[in-house]
Order: C-alpha cells, then structure tokens, then sequence
C-alpha cells in the first residue's frame, strides 16, 4: 500500500501547489473551511486533517458563492453585452469528506444534467481533482450513511486518503487520480498497515419510504410545529453542501454593468416574492416547509435521490436547533399519510 | 440556573387563568445541551417548557411575529432579553399591555452552540466544559429591567471582562491598520443574515437589505456589498443595541461583531451618554439617535 | 420542454423594440426584432426573459410571434424593472433569452371548441393561443373569447377585441368591465358571472383560462358547475423565475418547475401539486 506519512502533507502540498491551485481544510483566523494552499499562512493558518469536518463545505470551489456572468455597455438606445468567461486553472481539493463529495455528485446532477450543461460550471469541474479523506470515526450529528452515502468510500473520488496510524494510505481512484499522485509519487512509502474499522454511527435514520410519504404530508402540522422556532436565516442553506438555489443580479454603475448570479436561500422571503406583491412562500413556515419538502421529497422525485448527505452542518449550526433528522423520524413514524 | 419548575408553575397558571394566549420560553433540543425557543400554547404543553442553565436564546425577537396580532403573550426573560424587550417597546413594536414578563434572575448561562460545536467533532478543541457563554463574561444586566413577576433571587453583577479594552486597542491602530482589519473581519461574511434575523434591535419591517425598488446593497460576497451591509447595519445599531450578543453567537463563521457593536455603545455614550441602551423603560423616551431636536449640533454639514 | 440547444442559456440575445403600443394605462405592448428577425421560434404560450440591461430581467409570456419578424411581449407595470421599462422608446436595445416552459397544448387541442377566459393582463398570454387558432382556423372549432377588466380603459389589444376576432369565422367575443361608466354599452360584472350567464356547453370544449387568481378562484368553479371535467381546463402558472431551464430553484411548486414543466397545466395535473398555486 502506498501510504503519506502525516509529517510529508505539506511537502505535498507544496508539490501539488505547482500545477493547481490546491484546497486543503483550515481553521483560518475564525473560519473554518477549504481554502487555497498558496494562502497558507502559517502564523494564522492551521491545518484540519486530523478533525471530522469543517464548517464551510468545499461548493463554492465548483459554485462559487458570486459568479460574473456577462458584462453590459449602454450607449444610448445601444447596448452591448460580453459574456464573462473566467479562465479556469486545476484544482484539487484535499482531504473532502464522503458527505460533501456526495454534495458536489449532487451539484454535478443539477448543472450537468437533464437537457442542460451549464458551461461555467463545467469547466471548474472537469479540472477539479478530489482528493477525498475517508471517515472512520463519525461525529455526533452524522448520519451520512443513513443518507447512502459510504463514509470510507466516496464514490466519486479521484483518491481516497484512508487515515491510519501516522499517515495516510493513499488510495488512487481514477485516471485524474493517477495524474496527481505522479507528482508526489517520491514523497509516498510502500508499506503495509491495518486500516482502522469504521466506528458505528450514533445518529440513525431510516430515510426509507420517506419520499413518498411526504407526498400526503403537506399540510402535516409538523412543519407549523418544527418551524415555529426557525429564524429564517440562511445558515442551514450557505453551510449546506447539497443547496445549490442562485439568484441572477446585476450590478451597474451608469451605463456600466454586469450581470452575475449569486447563491440564493429559500429561507429568504424575497426568493419567490413577485413584482406585483404576490408570494406564494410567504409565511416563514412555508418556506421552511419547502426547505425540506426539496430535500426530502421535491430533488428525490426528479433526480432519483434526497438532496441531503447527512454532514450534519445545519443541525451543529442552528441558532434554534432545527433537525433533519427529526423531521425524517416524525415521517418515518406517522401512521399515514396527512 | 434552573427555574424550570418556577416557570412551569406561572406559564400553568397564566394559561389556565386565560390571561394570556402564549408562553414563551425554551424547550430541551435533541441533545441534554440544547435549549431551544418553545411557544406553549396550552397548559398540555408547559410540561414541555425548561428554563436552565442552556436557555440563552433572547426570545424577545420572537414577539415580532406576533406584532400584529391581539394575542396577550408572556414571555420568560433574563436580564439581556428584557433590555430586548425595552427595545420593542420604545420602538413602538409591541404595545406592553399585551405582554406579561416573566423575569429570571440571571447567573450567566452557557452556550449549546458552542457546545453543539465542540461536541461535533468540528473544532480541535472538544468536549471541553465550555463555561459561561462568551457573551455573559460582558453582562452589565443579569437581573430583568422589566418585569411583571421575577423568579429567583437578584444577581450580583459578575467580574467583568474589559468591556472596551479591545476597541481602545483597535482604536490606536492607524487608519490603514483598522482598515485592513475591518477588510479581513467583514471579507469572510457569507450573507447569511443570521445576525440580522435574530437581531431584537433588527426590527424593521422591510429590512433595507430586502429591499427591491431600488435595491440598496449588492448581493454579492465580496468586500463592496458586504462591508455596506455591516456598516448599514452598524450605523442602525447606534444607540438601540442592548449588547445581549446574539448576532456574535450565531454566526457561523465567527465574525466577532460585538467589537462593532461595542464601539458603537462606547461612542453614542461618549457624545450623547451617560447612556445604556434598554436599561429601563420609560413611556415614550427614545434612544439619542432615534429623535431629532431643532438644536442638534450639526457642525459637520 | 425546453429543449436546449443554445450554448450559453442564461446569457441574452440582443435584439431591437421596433414598436410600442399603448394597451392601457399600465400596459405595454412591445414588439421586439432581432438582426434575422425572431430571435427564436415562440410556440403559443412559451416565455421568454426579457432584460433591460442593465436595470433587470424578468421572465414574461410571449403574447404573439409574427413570424419571421418579431415577438410581442404585453407588459403590466408593476415592478422596477417594467417601471423602467415603461419609459423606453421605440429603438431601444434589449436582451432577450428562451423560450422557457411547454407552451399551450395546441396539438391536443385540435378538433375542439376552445373557450378563453381572461381577465385583465391575463389576455397577453392566451392571445398567442388565440391568435394561434385562428392561423390554423381549420385545426379548431368554434371559438369563445370572454375578457374582462376593472373599466374600460384597461382593456388591452382592444383593436383586435372589438374590430378583428369578431370578424373571425365561428367567434364570439365578449368583453366586460367590473363597474358600469359612462359611455358603456357593453356588458358589467365580474368574469365568473358572465361566465354562468353565458354558459357555454363543455361538450368537446376546452377552457383556457388566465387572470388575476380571484378570478381564476371562482371562475374555475363556475366552469365546474357547468360541467366542465379538470381535464378540460388549461391554465397557465406565475411564479418568480431567475433562470428559465429548473435550475435556481425558486419557481417550483412540489417538484414541477414553472419555467420548465410549467407554465401551462390543466387542472387535473394542477389538482395533483401541492396548493401553492
């Protein structure tokens, strides 16, 4: 087994740094999240390998959170417009968990299928290599394989990095796999350790049939009862790495502008409110109901699997303690339908 | 701190008595440090109801949802939370008629975020006990300044930390220096809004960031926009915080906004103080910067 | 559905107002040319995003394609953008990207009576389904048109509701306006009302319908009590659109986009969606 001994990671780092731009997990001042190895910096920088997750999930690498789209010149009654093409370099993201691998298979479904291909989108991701990180040792609010999600085998990994004592067996996937651990081949050992056993998960949900019950479960008294506490911020959808709703604004200064597209969260009343005053989400537990409903029932439906990976970042991170995995539970066990 | 049981006993009563329609406090999440805003409607659901050492939510924004409404609410707070309360009420948000105020003497009470994400397996350091909430190592008021029964015995004030030792550090850099640092605090925003919704002071109708026709801030994640939403908001903020350090608690990605918030209560004391936002309720006073008087110096025009 | 063959389906093509006309107080109707002429085929009922760079975009009904000249687009002022786009004059430039969404079933529709009921703005998109029959006259059978509005003042396309469908062959067209006004010989009343009065029979008819959701609320019942099956209704949906092809989310009701599934139902398909409609 070829195998990176923990003190080498930054050396690779380093190597991979020199042919793209590489994320690696960070606590970074008070952020944590995936940032770029060329913004390391050590004094205000620390490393994440070694914990379960961080925050901020690595979507914004393939969707960023603003996106240019085109830019636009008014003369007069003339107007011009130029699409905005971002040069794309590689990169590779370092260390990725299961669940948020699963959450860009998701994004890939949603911009890459069903009769549309969106260009942009398409370029980072035919250049981004996944170096994921296999979980053994699930955190207290997982339950991604509840979700089918394998948490030591993500399935669209370029390389698996399986942590054992004192380093990393390196497990290459794919052909882009391949690619990159040439470039660090030097810096791996062949040796043969014992992978440790996957740790059992402490939160379990039985997503099965979930789906269809949902389906006469719309005006369920749940959503008034579980919404009830919600605050209606974004954070369950900006940490969430399945939640790829966007928003197309423009910005313009004069007869200067450009138009770009932004993440957007249907928590926001303004998401679905119409010029003319009407809204058909109004009510925050509208929203939140329909919040779920996608996930659960509306993403299941159309692309054959629930928009949720099971990372647990919405529940960790809610102001007012809404779960999932309760809203899955109270499905699961009512007696019927509505 | 628990008075559990002394809040179940009024929330029962009140309910019963039909003089009011609603309670609100907290209720036991999932997990035994999580305590989450509860509304109980009927004496069925008291049972439900907790007030311990966890309850830190500031349920004074919840009243908003039921601006409108006629319902008679009452609602447990602590010392930060009725100085949310006063907020309201000079703010013309709630008439008080419609509110009884259960007030808890105040011993300082934890954070289940921050417990949440200790436990998680999201920060290296875990599992700790994480003591009394950042937010209560600052309190000024943990007896309720509003009240219509208080349960427990008055609170002496805890030893506080500097409370504007870091703005006088920030303070003293230079103008390049505290640029750079604002740039750095606001560039990780993510716009999420959570500072905003759970904001008492943040009671506006149509929030300016909502706005369409004409649309004020961009919605773009980068500096422009977002420092125009924390300045915006800032400048909102003066003189009508009540410091309770919801917005810094929630955020997730630790934006330390209580410095902003800190700076500001430091100023608008400076100029127009001695001045404490939500300190007492007195029928029809308003905070410095929500009135105008014909003499107000305006040498700066 | 929309089938996507455009390389970049977000970014707009430019294209030309070479004709306003004057509706009503609040609407315009602007006729829109690209350099070949259409920017792209319309099928009666499709929508297209139309953007007045750089102020905004906002997804509106096709209301007729002439073809191979231009597309019409009937718009209400009600927002910023068709605020702003209420002040341009003839020869100004917009973007224009689509078509987006199913358009009227007018394949299926063939053989039938057709029965449109529209209220207010609600005409713009039934008139290119109107319009539609009377190109392909022989495809359908007889034709009921019943429009109304709060006064006559807000009646749009009146050109062709007083002087050209009545000339069609097999039409009927009758207007009303809510409250009586001088100079009024027409009819008064609301839509639904006039609806019953004048009861036309279900038997191989198909109701297309499209106006403010009152009326659509109660002139859906009325359409009930006089016979008419969900399957024989056809309806077309609004909602706050971003991007046209079901990707940002917002438009959807249940797992149905309006922009891609949408945004015509009929009410059978309609009654199977959660009531956000």
């Amino acid at each position: 087994m070829k195998v990176l001994k923990t003190g080498k990671i930054e050396q690779v780092l380093d190597r991979l740094a020199q042919q793209a731009d590489v994320y690696a997990p960070m606590l970074r001042g008070q952020q944590s999240g995936f940032f770029s190895w060329r913004s390391y910096d050590e004094d205000y920088d620390d490393l994440m390998f070694d914990i379960l997750n961080v925050y901020q999930p690595p979507k914004d690498i393939v969707l960023p959170q603003t996106e240019k789209m085109y830019s636009i010149h008014q003369d007069g009654q003339d107007v011009t417009i130029e699409p905005i093409v971002a040069e794309v370099e590689p990169k590779i993201i370092m260390g990725v968990r299961s669940c948020d691998v699963r959450g860009i298979d998701y994004l890939d479904e949603v911009f890459l299928t069903k009769g549309y291909v969106d260009d942009a989108y398409k370029a980072r991701r035919d250049k981004l290599t996944i170096i994921a990180s296999a979980c053994y040792n699930p955190g207290t609010n997982c339950f991604c394989d509840s979700m089918g999600v394998s948490p030591t085998d993500p399935e669209s990994a370029d390389v698996i990095m399986r942590e054992v004592t004192g380093g990393y067996v390196w497990d290459v996937k794919t052909e882009k796999g391949e690619a990159v651990t040439k470039q660090i081949e030097d810096l791996l050992e062949e040796q043969e350790v014992e992978l440790f056993p996957l740790k059992s998960f402490l939160r379990k949900v039985d997503y099965s049939g979930v789906a269809e019950k949902l389906k006469d479960m719309f005006e369920d008294p749940m959503w008034e009862k579980y919404s009830e506490p919600c605050q209606t911020c974004g954070i369950c959808t900006y940490l969430c790495p399945t939640c790829y709703c966007f928003d197309i604004q423009v910005k313009n200064w004069g007869d200067e502008g450009y138009r770009f597209r932004c993440w957007d969260s249907c928590m926001y009343r303004e998401y679905t409110q119409m010029a003319g005053g009407h809204n058909p989400r109004e009510a925050a537990t509208e929203r939140f109901r329909n919040r779920f409903l996608h996930k659960l029932q509306f993403f299941p439906e159309r692309y054959g699997r629930p928009l949720c990976t099971g990372c647990g970042r919405c529940i960790v991170t809610c102001p007012a303690g809404v779960n999932i995995i309760k809203i899955i539970d109270t499905v699961k066990e009512a007696e019927t339908g509505a | 701190m628990n008075y559990t049981k002394e809040i179940r006993e009024i929330a029962t009563r009140l309910l019963e008595n039909e003089q009011v329609d609603m309670v609100m406090a907290w209720e036991k999440g999932d997990l035994e440090y999580q305590t989450v805003p509860f509304i109980a409607r009927t004496v069925d659901e008291v049972s439900r109801i907790v007030c311990d050492e966890y309850s830190i939510h500031n349920l004074s924004n919840s009243l908003l949802r039921f601006r409108d409404g006629q319902e008679k609410i009452a609602i447990v707070v602590k010392g930060c939370d009725s100085r949310g309360v006063v907020r309201l009420l000079e703010d013309n948000q709630f008439p008080r008629e419609r509110l009884y105020i259960i007030g808890v003497a105040c011993p300082g009470v934890k954070d289940p975020l921050l417990a949440m994400k200790q436990n998680s397996g999201f920060e290296k350091v875990q599992d700790q006990d994480e003591g009394l909430a950042s937010k209560c190592r600052y309190c000024l008021q943990p007896n309720p300044v509003i009240y219509d029964e208080l349960v427990g015995e008055e609170q002496p004030l805890a030893e506080l930390q500097e409370r504007f030792a870091r703005i006088e550090e920030i303070e003293q850099m230079s103008a390049d220096e505290r640029y750079q640092f604002f740039e750095d605090m606001i560039s990780t925003c993510i716009r999420c809004y959570a500072c905003r919704q759970v904001c008492v002071a943040c009671n506006c109708r149509t929030c300016i960031f909502d706005e369409t026709r004409p649309q004020w801030v961009g919605r773009e994640t980068k500096i422009g926009d977002n420092m125009m939403y924390h300045l915006i908001r800032a400048s909102h903020m003066a003189g009508r915080c009540v410091e309770c350090g919801e917005c810094e608690r929630v955020c997730p990605v630790n934006i330390p906004l209580m410095l902003i918030n800190r700076k500001l209560i430091k100023d608008v004391n400076g100029f127009f103080g001695p001045y404490e936002a939500g300190m007492e309720y007195v029928e029809g006073r308003k905070p410095p910067l929500s009135v105008y008087k014909e003499n107000d110096p305006d040498d700066f025009l | 559905m929309h089938d996507c063959s455009c390389e970049k389906p977000l970014v707009p093509g430019i294209v030309e107002v070479i004709d306003i006309i004057d509706e009503t107080p609040d609407i315009k109707n602007f006729y829109v040319r690209s350099e070949n002429g259409v920017p792209f085929d319309v099928m009666p009922g499709q929508l297209a995003m139309v953007s007045l760079l750089p102020v905004g975009e906002g997804m509106f009904s096709v209301s007729w394609q002439e073809e191979n000249d231009h597309l019409e687009f009937a718009i209400k002022r009600t927002g910023l953008m068709t605020d702003e786009l209420h002040r341009i004059e003839v020869g100004q430039k917009l973007g224009v990207r689509g078509p987006y969404g199913n358009g009227f079933p007018v394949e299926e529709c063939k053989g039938k009576d057709m029965l449109f009921i529209a209220g207010g703005i609600g005409l713009a998109p039934l008139r290119s389904f109107i319009k539609y029959c009377f190109k392909h006259r022989e495809d359908y059978g007889k034709i009921t048109i019943l429009y109304g509005s709060r006064s006559s003042a807000d009646l749009c396309f009146k050109d062709e509701l007083f002087e050209k469908w009545p000339q069609e062959k097999d039409t009927e067209v009758y207007v009303t306006i809510d409250n009586p006004e001088e100079g009024w010989d027409g009819h008064v009343g609301f839509v639904p009302a006039y609806l019953e009065e004048l009861n036309p029979s279900p038997e191989g008819t198909i109701a297309v319908i499209c106006g403010p959701p009152i009326m659509i609320k109660f002139a859906l019942q009325s359409l009930e009590k006089m016979g008419y099956s969900d399957e024989q209704v056809i309806t077309t949906l609004e909602m706050r659109m971003k991007c046209g092809i079901g990707k940002c989310g917002r438009c959807n009701i249940g797992s149905e986009y309006i922009c891609l599934d949408g945004p015509v139902f009929n009410l059978a398909q309609l009654r199977q969606l959660p009531p956000e409609w």
